[in-house]
């Protein structure tokens, strides 16, 4: 019993997990998508690593940078609010 | 046809799988029928996933990141629409944590030939922030779409 107790700690774990990275990936193309629609240089910083999308020069342009704080602030924001409705759906779960 | 039987939930076909292929086999071939199969199968798991609590909490928690996401977009758009034509940097933070920094176009800054390449390639339009204004209304349809989701499976009959 406890190793399926266990078992199922991991796959939820795993679920959260996996349902996190997939959210943040589809919301960083996402902006790469509209910073090229709108015409930006758009960039992100990950770790100590910058991952950068540069528009044509020959118009002046507006950056936009999203911080350390804005990446962990968005992994955190998708976090809570998928919780909070998983917790909400949980306990205000009724048999159909 | 017959293949989209294989979309609904496992414990409905072994229920009523065999007496579907039969009336799926005689009226075969339109669109109509494929489209009810369609929606047959989205309600049958709707059933499956509300009857089990820990699915419909998984449920949940995937509506809810999906909204989490379109939020963080319409914030994105919202923030370079607020600082794009702004001359100062527009940071969006709270206290010392800053989580994003748009630096606006500055059209006095470039030379005289830029300006006049921008004009002749019709960069200079009379309203510019209509493309990050349409984006936005957008995503806000795609919201309101989003939230109203479950409302509308839970009406399907």
């Amino acid at each position: 019993m406890t190793g399926r107790r266990a078992a199922a700690a991991v796959s939820v774990v795993l679920l959260i997990a996996v349902s996190v990275a997939v959210a943040e990936s589809s919301l960083l193309v996402m902006l790469l998508l509209f910073s090229s629609i709108l015409r930006l240089n758009f960039g992100v910083e990950l770790g100590d690593q910058w991952l950068t999308l540069y528009a044509p020069r020959y118009a002046p342009v507006a950056n936009v940078v999203v911080h350390h704080a804005g990446t962990i602030g968005s992994i955190a924001f998708t976090l809570a609010c998928g919780l909070g409705a998983a917790s909400w759906r949980y306990r205000r779960w009724r048999p159909a | 046809m017959k293949g989209l039987l294989r979309l609904y939930p496992r414990s409905w076909r072994k229920r009523y799988g065999a007496e579907m292929e039969i009336l799926v086999e005689e009226t075969s071939g339109r669109v109509g029928v494929a489209l009810d199969l369609l929606l047959g199968a989205a309600i049958a798991y709707r059933d499956v996933i509300r009857r089990d609590r820990v699915l419909s909490a998984a449920g949940a928690y995937l509506h809810g990141a999906c909204v989490a996401v379109l939020l963080q977009a319409i914030a994105f758009v919202s923030l370079i629409l607020a600082g794009q034509r702004s001359p100062e940097p527009t940071d969006l933070h709270t206290g010392p944590f800053y989580f994003a920094t748009v630096v606006g176009t500055q059209p006095s800054s470039g030379s005289e030939t830029r300006q006049q390449l921008s004009a002749t390639l019709g960069l200079s339009a009379p309203f510019p922030w209509l493309p990050e204004l349409a984006l936005l209304v957008g995503l806000v349809l795609v919201l309101v779409v989003m939230l109203a989701t479950p409302r509308l499976l839970r009406s399907l009959r």
